[in-house]
């Protein structure tokens, strides 16, 4: 069961999650008045970069060349513990929060080493201003998740999903709260507005894009794809774990079945309201982003205090 | 006033010699620093540069005399190839200087910063300067270095160097950028330009006349209309030709929707992809489409070219083009209020632009910025006001000012201008005369000079133009307003930081092509 459950996840979220990011771009696109391509572009794209062949830096190191496959390893692994489907369809020993969260560390650690590895200059800020706002983002992050499981009794987002679905009214509110909190993070931890523009060209203002100046071919498809993993896991987590209302508890196909079209369904309300902050605001200063992310940290606060 | 009154009131015992629009006053070297400081004090200063007759070299300074519609123009005969800089105490000859040295192989004594700008010491060689006489035009360079740049190193702890270009991410001209940084801080910023150098000014000498509206409109693709103008008009002052009623008033109309059409890719560039709110960007490069379009209806071509002759215009716009293009403006003017709206309600757009790259109107006034770099730190400095062309001194545009100097203050001005632009299209076509498109000009006289300035999106553009002793043209000395504005951008950069330089770059959207000539 465990193995199963480990490698369905690890192929359901990667196989969607360049879907997530064509949907988020195409939904963009329609809001802002143009066609756009289609949600399946980001397949393209991936299978196009596969098929290239990489230039890689005479000044990198082995690190540079490691780096997109243990970034993408970790982005497999995160998702193993996460329930997706079903919550009784997660890989225990890897479904705990501190798992998760430094899981998730070990990613964005590589991720910053292999931008400042190449010695190019646009790595080098890329990768610091990653790991600023990867500091500042940790606390809303652990917190948020902390208030759930303080609220539910459980670290592990199995138990957590299944026990927030059957909450008394009158935790709901310190619920809503650090799903909030959760969502300010996902944000920042997902380079996505007001935090990061994911489709901005100018090198000079750019967080996560310019870690990935320096890969091409594989290397950077490995890196695009776990880029949308991560978006894909962390959405999976505020739909499943803080909202897992219609989540089936058991392992049965039917039940699979409904819990595959509710997470379609509040995923992409998700990936909609993504799409609507990025085509309704500016992106913040980055001086400004630590207000935002303080803000993920008090709601969290906020919710543990309401909860305790 | 009258040329005795500019005379008396601004060079007080000299006698000057009357060319085209130009006053030229000859002066020695020694009396040089003095004089310029005189005129410099009382007039705006435009442009400097050199000739070469045949191993003659002489220094030109021209300053405009508002109101006017005229000139004065400083010339220094050099005995050798040295002349005196006055980059320490005008810092707005510096640049100019380098230009002279350079492209004449001159010697500014005293300049504090000798170094090449637009042939690149890493591939071009030693003593080879492109605009002396004695270097033919189709002349091939070998690729063979002289020595290497050096960036100006700021030093101390925590400092590093960003180097950026000079080939960038986006579709966008060469430019290589040294930033010296702390954190995010911009500590100094050095702009090194030049990779887009075509030998217009040379091309110009070689050319046949026809040629030199096309060649202008090259210049800056995004100021075509106003730069051929700019050329049309010299030639019309030095042949003495009166330009027809009708030609004026299009040209008015050409050039107003040339700024409209550059405003508004502007507003949506900054607004838009400067600071991420994508919507201004999708909206502003529609509005920008459309009046492209219109250009390819009116013109025959996307950029407001081909339309300027000296002696008028060749696209004429008839009664039901001039209809349908009120209407049009009428819909463009309600569709830019709604997209302003939009933007005027986004208190994310307004923190990103206030406080922005901010221009201390000091740095604007030493260094003689103009157009909407001067406009928006409260400047009122308009060419269509002080120096009026086509039919700007019937049609009285309003100059619009801002006096914060920030991003915000110059997408301001720009905004504030579309609606004057419309405004100023609108009567012009109402006003329409009837009559020719253009007319005849007459020979160009001997040893002439004129200056011709136009009022381009970006600021002024001058071009001077002088003919030698056979009345042909010896030399075309183009001045895009991009050449004096990014010597600003170190000063406007020094508080901001790192990620907010491309939306500053944008305020101002500069041209490499037209600096680097």
């Amino acid at each position: 069961m465990y193995v199963l459950s480990f490698v369905l996840n690890a192929i359901v979220v990667s196989a969607l999650s360049p879907l997530a990011v064509g949907l988020i771009r195409t939904l963009k696109a329609r809001i802002q008045v143009r066609v756009g391509a289609d949600p399946f572009q980001p397949y393209r794209d991936l299978s196009k970069l596969f098929r290239k062949d990489e230039v890689i830096s005479e000044d990198a190191s082995w690190i540079f060349t490691a780096s997109p496959y243990i970034v993408f390893g970790t982005t497999l692994a995160l998702a193993a513990g996460v329930p997706i489907l079903s919550s009784a369809l997660t890989f225990a020993p890897l479904s705990d929060m501190l798992v998760f969260v430094y899981m998730l560390a070990v990613g964005t650690f590589f991720l910053a080493l292999s931008g400042i590895d190449a010695g190019s200059g646009f790595g080098g800020f890329g990768a610091s201003r990653e790991m600023t706002i990867a500091a500042l983002t940790e606390g809303g992050l652990i917190l948020s998740l902390a208030a759930l499981a303080l609220l539910t009794g459980s670290s592990m987002f199995l138990t957590m999903a299944s026990v927030t679905m059957t909450l008394p009214l009158a935790k709901v509110l310190p619920l809503i709260i650090a799903a909030a909190a959760f969502f300010i993070a996902l944000l920042a931890e997902n380079a996505r507005y007001p935090v990061d523009n994911p489709a901005t060209h100018l090198e000079l203002t750019m967080v996560h894009e310019a870690m990935l100046l320096e890969h091409s071919g594989k290397g950077l498809a490995l890196m695009e794809w776990s880029a949308s993993n991560k978006l894909l896991i962390f959405t999976a987590i505020f739909v499943n774990v803080f909202l897992p209302w219609g989540s089936p508890t058991s392992p049965g196909l039917a039940a699979l079945f409904v819990g595959a079209i509710w997470f379609a369904l509040k995923t992409l309300a998700v990936l909609a309201g993504i799409a609507c902050i990025e085509s309704g605001m500016a992106k913040f200063r980055i001086f400004r982003v630590p207000d935002l992310l303080f803000t993920s940290f008090v709601l969290s606060v906020i919710a543990i205090v309401l909860t305790v | 006033m009258n040329d005795q009154h500019i005379i008396q009131r601004y060079l007080s015992d000299r006698i000057p010699e009357r060319s085209g629009n130009t006053l030229v006053v000859r002066a020695e070297a020694h009396e040089l620093t003095d004089l310029f400081r005189t005129l410099i004090d009382a007039l705006p200063f435009i442009s400097m540069f050199a000739t070469d007759e045949y191993g003659s070299f002489s220094i030109r300074y021209v300053f405009g005399v508002p109101h006017e519609n005229a000139f004065i123009v400083v010339l220094l005969p050099l005995s050798g190839t040295a002349f005196p800089s006055l980059a320490r105490e005008f810092p707005c000859t510096a640049l100019y200087e380098r230009l002279c040295m350079t492209m004449f192989g001159l010697t500014a004594e005293g300049h504090p910063d000798p170094r090449t700008v637009t042939l690149h010491e890493e591939n071009w060689p030693r003593d080879t300067y492109p605009m002396r006489t004695s270097f033919e035009w189709n002349t091939r360079v070998p690729m063979r270095g002289s020595g290497t740049y050096r960036f100006h190193e700021v030093s101390g702890e925590g400092i590093y160097e960003i180097p950026v270009g000079p080939v960038h991410a986006g579709i966008i001209e060469p430019g290589n950028f040294r930033f010296s940084v702390a954190g995010e801080e911009i500590i100094a910023l050095e702009a090194r330009l030049g990779w887009v150098h075509k030998g217009t000014e040379k091309l110009f000498e070689h050319l046949a006349m026809s040629q030199h509206p096309a060649l202008a409109e090259h210049v800056s693709g995004d100021s075509s209309f106003a730069h051929s103008l700019a050329y049309c008009q010299a030639i019309e002052v030095l042949t003495g030709t009166a330009v027809p009623e009708r030609a004026r008033y299009l040209r008015t109309v050409f050039g107003e929707l040339e700024r409209l059409t550059m405003h508004l890719f502007d507003i949506g560039n900054i607004c838009g992809n400067g600071t991420g709110f994508t919507f201004m960007a999708t909206q502003g490069f529609r509005m920008t489409e459309e009046l492209r379009r219109l250009s390819q209806r009116l013109a025959g071509n996307r950029f407001w070219r081909s339309i300027n002759l000296p002696g008028g215009v060749t696209k004429d716009i008839s009664a039901d083009d001039a209809r349908q293009l009120t209407t049009f403006l009428g819909a463009l003017k309600e569709d830019f209020a709604d997209m302003m709206n939009v933007a005027d309600q986004s208190a994310s757009l307004a923190n990103r632009l206030q406080g922005t790259g901010t221009l201390s109107r000091v740095v604007a006034q030493e260094n003689h910025a103009t157009g909407v770099a001067a406009r928006c730190v409260g400047i009122e400095k308009d060419v269509r006001v002080e120096y009026p062309y086509a039919a700007y001194d019937s049609l009285k545009p309003d100059v619009v000012t801002e006096q914060a100097g920030d991003v915000d203050a110059r997408v301001k001005v720009r905004v504030r201008e579309v609606y004057e632009s419309i405004r100023l299209i609108v009567l012009a076509l109402e006003r329409l005369p009837r009559g020719p498109l253009a007319t005849t000009i007459r020979t160009l006289p001997s040893k002439g000079m004129a200056v011709g300035l136009t009022e381009s999106w970006r600021g002024e553009i001058a071009y001077a133009v002088i003919t030698d002793d056979q009345g042909a043209i010896a030399r075309v000395a183009v001045r895009d307003p991009s050449f004096v504005h990014w010597q600003l951008f170190p000063h406007m950069v020094g508080r901001d930081m790192v990620p907010d330089f491309p939306l500053i770059n944008k305020s101002l959207n500069l041209s490499y092509t037209g600096n680097d000539l």
